[in-house]
């Protein structure tokens, strides 16, 4: 029977294995039988192992299907050969099965490498014949013999049939054990390998692969199955009390060879891999309760958290002991470390923290606030410790994930805190000036350095913009500690510097400066440790500032300088001197002047960036927080800073010139005496200096703080929230600006009015006959010019220029109707017609440097006007009346006639001027010739 | 409404729905578009058959058709059980020459799901039967002589669950 077999293949494989099965039914789907073979190929696909022989059986057709590589390599790869080491089981239970008797031997049958040709056959037969009882001459390299270099070599070059049959042959006889009871099945188990708990826990685990609907290896593969989870489950025991054993004498590698052989049993099923379970549960961090969180408050109900940051320390210590043991010992997939680190986030930090916050919202929001954001914080440290005992292992992701899991609960709270908090606060600021604002109406006479006193006021808001961004930079605490911890010592620099950058922030006020400058203030009232450890920062930078602008000052303006350093120096006891020195003019309404000075205050917007800011710190705090809670607290990072607009745009800037522009129109020139200065109007422009200063400050803020609070707003993103406020809030200064300029204007040309009225003598223009004429504008003239054009210099630089050329336009046409019917108010003789002619010449003058062109053309042809008062004849007067094009289109001949009645030889001419003007034909004759 | 013509000019008229579980019909719909108001002819399957798989698409209609890479998708129904659901057993007892017309249909018109549940019951219908048995299901002549039976069967004796 042996003997003719040895022959036989040979013509097998030359018919159909030579070619291979699968290639051949892709290509031209072959019917065998009643279907194409690839149908055949995908019902084997879900045929049971052992029907294998039959269906071979059928046909050269159905065999050469059988042995089809795709059928095989699926059966092969659901081993799950390739990782976890599960090879090494087969190696070893051949290394076994050699040595044990050959009976189980000749239970595995031989098999075939599917494309060896004859001549290779002859080779392999060769380690054959070393086999004493050596069955069949089938016998193929992937039997037990030569298992060791042979065999390797053969692995990876062989087909997974032949790789599938040697798993096949050396996994059955095991399954056989599986129909004895859980006990005698496992001394059986580890009887047919080498003794070791992770060999037995491969094997137990290739076991259960190889039980599966995917292989199908036996027809009673389900039961089979069920019985081997039941010993796998007894399995996991008996490792979990070695583990326990190994735990105790602290032997790391028994620990470890236990818990990798119980993983590997693990099927992933049920939830939670036991031991690792277990053993987290046992560390005794979760039963020391020896810390008391009430501890970081301090007696006066302030919050100091070096009790949280010596319980921080605690549980960092443990976390990196026993979170480096489980990495050491645990199978990296198991993911022990995180999932200790999630029970100690939540069991132990969840629960100290909890009590914290409680109290802390028993005491005041505000402290709430802050230990919220404080306790997140120390909470935090533990990501870096986990992310260092889990080494590279270890995704930074899930170690965040641990802590951000942990706060989730406190966060929806702190997150309607923050913002109900906010808003009162901010309120609180604004009503808190107003109050400030009517008590300082009362004993007036706090000094102010103002923009308008400034020699440049444009430096003098650089300098404050420069100091504000560096104020930005610097940071927030957000862990509160002992004063006492502070101590000028660099360590604790955080609290130094937190506290100075609220001072820092506070004098950033110009209105301070005077007090300042002369006090002392950078160095004084700011820790040594802190300008050690920002040696560039803000104070240092402040007071260059303030130098450069003096020096520039004092370059450019000598007696002004004086003025501007005594108020730098020595807060002056009014600011009456100041006005006076600089504007040249007596200040006839003090109050009124500091009544509006409280209107409008760089302190309050500072104090609400400043609120605004620690909030937004704190929120930053939870900024990387995912999924839904990070939704939110980018959301509340949003709202808080549109409150802040919100609070700076209606709550105080917009009261401020609403306030202004009704003081403004409520003004009457006529009470007051003859200036050049209008109050309220100066006022109004000091405002719109703040208000532009806040407006960049807002900018400045905007800027640097949302681009690293809150880096998913797009600035270009025109509908994004906070973008749109912004937007809103600038408008909404635009649209007080404008509007008070209004007024403004209003009032200026009332004044101007006012000015050339009652400067304007009686015969200014009809001077008595042989009065040398000086021929300089009037005084009417000078003065209503000097006030315009102080009025005009003020508001440069402080708005844009769109709005600020509106306003020369309208100051422009105001300006020409009121000389227009001053003109028309006088007697005009020909000596006082060169008077009009220089003051129209000075108006227009002062028009030009305005620099509107629309106007300045207008104002050229109001000066053309004025030389038809020193027109001797009246036949070239008319002449001139009836030139339209000499104005440019701007006056017409009957607008020209009402100005020529204001002559005082109106009567003598005017019949002359008639006829010239209405007969036409006759007279230009005459006159071109 | 889709109208399709069978080998033995029978026309069906079905929502497009259903009869988009076949890929071969939805590619073919996707590529003429729907106004078309001819019968799409399908010369392969006869109205008896056609009959028998429209009664599982209409059952089937709705359910997400596995992704187009043949090959993952062979992959998604090996890791499913062997398992059929109730109704497709149901469905799929017939005689086993519908049998085979359905699985050969289901083949032509890329009914994935379908040819899987005819698959499995035709690897059923081949549990623990004898060579011979299995011809005659398949329609087999066997060609092979005695000894190369013999050779076969000494081959796959590995496979054998004693």
């Amino acid at each position: 029977m042996d003997k003719f077999k040895t022959l036989e293949p040979l013509k097998l494989y030359s018919t159909a294995a030579s070619v291979s099965p699968i290639r051949k039914a892709t290509v031209a789907p072959q019917f065998v039988g009643k279907l194409p073979s690839n149908l055949h190929l995908l019902i084997l696909s879900y045929l049971p192992v052992p029907d294998f022989p039959a269906y071979a059986r059928c046909s050269h057709a159905t065999a050469a299907l059988a042995e089809s590589e795709m059928i095989w390599e699926k059966r092969w790869t659901s081993l799950k050969m390739d990782n976890k080491g599960l090879g090494a089981v087969l190696d070893d239970l051949e290394e076994h099965l050699r040595g044990r008797a050959a009976e189980s031997r000749a239970a595995a049958p031989p098999t075939i490498t599917v494309d060896d040709e004859f001549g290779d056959f002859a080779s392999v037969d060769v380690p054959s014949d070393e086999m004493g009882d050596f069955v069949g001459a089938f016998q193929n390299p992937t039997t037990p013999m030569s298992a060791s270099l042979w065999t390797n070599s053969f692995k990876s070059t062989s087909t997974f049939r032949a790789q599938y049959i040697r798993a096949h042959n050396l996994l059955k006889p095991l399954i056989k054990t599986l129909s004895s009871p859980p006990h005698i099945i496992l001394d059986d188990l580890a009887a047919a390998v080498t003794s070791s708990l992770r060999l037995e826990a491969s094997t137990l685990r290739l076991l259960f692969l190889f039980l599966s609907h995917i292989i199908q290896p036996v027809r009673k593969w389900r039961e089979y199955k069920a019985t081997l989870r039941s010993a796998m489950d007894r399995f996991d025991a008996n490792l979990l009390a070695a583990f326990d054993k190994a735990d105790e004498k602290g032997d790391e590698n028994g620990m470890r060879e236990a818990a990798d052989s119980s993983w590997l049993v693990w099927d992933g099923a049920d939830n939670d891999w036991e031991m690792g379970k277990v053993w987290a549960e046992k560390r005794e961090i979760f039963y020391d309760q020896s810390w008391d969180p009430l501890a970081n408050f301090t007696e006066d109900r302030r919050l100091a958290f070096d009790a949280m940051d010596d319980f921080m320390s605690l549980v960092l210590n443990a976390i990196s002991e026993h979170g480096s043991r489980a990495v050491r010992v645990f199978p990296a997939e198991a993911g022990v470390l995180i999932s200790f680190s999630e029970r100690v986030a939540s069991d132990v930090v969840g629960e100290y923290i909890s009590p914290v916050l409680t109290r802390a919202r028993e005491i005041s929001i505000d402290i709430f606030l802050k230990a919220t954001a404080a306790s997140f914080r120390e909470a935090w440290k533990m990501v870096d410790t986990i992310m260092a005992a889990g080494g590279d292992l270890t995704s930074r992701t899930k170690a965040e994930d641990v802590v951000f899991r942990m706060f989730e609960p406190n966060m929806d709270e702190y997150l309607d805190e923050e913002t109900e908090a906010v808003k009162p606060a901010f309120e609180g600021i604004c009503k808190g000036w107003d109050r400030q604002a009517s008590e300082r109406h009362i004993n007036s006479g706090d000094a102010s350095a103002r923009f308008l006193t400034s020699h440049n006021p444009s430096q003098v808001k650089r300098n404050v913009l420069a100091s504000f961004a560096n104020v930005l930079l610097l940071p927030v605490t957000i862990v509160p500690r002992t004063v006492g911890a502070v101590g000028g010592a660099l360590v604790s620099g955080g609290t130094a510097v937190g506290g100075a950058a609220a001072q820092g922030i506070a004098m950033l006020n110009p209105q301070r400066w005077g007090g300042a400058g002369g006090g002392g203030w950078g160095t004084s009232n700011v820790p040594d440790g802190y300008q050690k450890h920002r040696g560039e920062g803000n104070e240092m930078m402040f007071d260059i500032g303030t130098d450069e602008d003096d020096e520039e000052e004092k370059d450019k303006d000598e007696p002004f300088d004086e003025k501007h350093d005594e108020l730098n120096l020595v807060p002056p006891p009014s600011a009456a001197p100041l006005s006076a020195g600089t504007l040249h003019t007596t200040s006839t309404s003090l109050d009124q002047m500091d009544q509006m000075d409280t209107l409008l205050s760089l302190d309050v917007a500072l104090e609400l960036i400043h609120t605004c800011r620690e909030s937004l710190k704190r929120l930053e705090t939870f900024a990387a927080y995912p999924d839904r809670i990070g939704d939110r607290v980018r959301d509340t990072i949003e709202e808080v800073f549109m409150l802040l607009l919100h609070a700076l745009g209606d709550g105080h800037v917009k009261r401020g010139f609403s306030r202004a522009t009704a003081r403004m129109t409520s003004y009457k020139p006529a009470e007051h005496e003859e200036t050049t200065s209008v109050a309220p109007l100066l006022q109004f422009f000091e405002l719109v200096h703040i208000g532009d200063t806040i407006q960049s400050m807002v900018q400045v803020y905007f800027d640097k703080e949302m681009a690293c609070t809150a880096p998913h707003i797009d600035k270009n993103d025109f509908l994004n929230s906070v973008v749109r406020e912004k937007k809103r809030f600038e408008n909404s200064l635009d649209d007080s600006v404008a509007g008070g300029l209004n007024a403004g204007t209003e009032v200026l040309m009332n004044q101007v009015e006012h000015i050339i009225l009652k400067l304007t003598a009686p015969r200014e223009y009809y001077p008595p006959e042989n009065t040398a004429l000086d021929l300089k504008p009037t005084k009417g003239c000078r003065e209503a010019i000097k006030c315009l054009e102080m009025h005009c210099k003020l508001l440069k630089g402080s708005t844009s220029k769109e709005v600020l050329e509106v306003f020369h336009q309208e100051v422009g046409i105001r300006l020409i109707a009121i000389l227009q019917k001053h003109i028309k108010r006088q007697i005009i003789s020909l000596s006082g017609g060169f008077q009009v002619i220089a003051d129209l010449n000075a108006y227009h003058a002062f028009i030009t440097t305005l620099k509107v062109p629309p106007i300045t053309a207008d104002f050229a042809h109001l000066k053309m006007l004025g030389h038809v008062y020193v027109v001797e004849d009246a036949k070239d007067l008319a002449q001139i009346v009836r030139d339209v094009t000499r104005y440019g289109g701007a006056y017409r001949p009957e607008d020209i006639y009402e100005f020529i009645q204001r002559r005082s030889d109106w009567k003598k001419i005017e019949k002359t001027v008639d006829k010239t003007m209405y007969n036409l034909s006759f007279k230009e004759d005459c006159i071109i010739c | 409404m889709i109208v399709v013509k069978t080998s033995d000019n029978e026309t069906f008229t079905v929502d497009r729905e259903v009869v988009e579980r076949s890929v071969l019909i939805k590619n073919m719909l996707d590529d003429i578009g729907e106004n078309s108001e001819q019968a799409i002819p399908l010369p392969n399957v006869n109205s008896s058959v056609l009959k028998k798989v429209l009664e599982y698409c209409e059952h089937h209609r709705g359910e997400p058709l596995p992704a187009a890479d043949a090959d993952t998708s062979q992959e998604d129904t090996r890791k499913r059980s062997t398992d059929i659901s109730e109704w497709d057993q149901k469905f799929i007892t017939v005689d086993q020459e519908m049998l085979f017309e359905i699985i050969l249909a289901a083949n032509y018109l890329d009914i994935k799901s379908l040819l899987d549940v005819g698959c499995k019951t035709v690897a059923n219908m081949i549990k623990g039967k004898t060579p011979e048995e299995i011809r005659k299901l398949f329609n087999i002549v066997n060609d092979f002589t005695p000894e190369e039976e013999a050779q076969i069967k000494k081959e796959n004796e590995w496979a054998e669950d004693r």
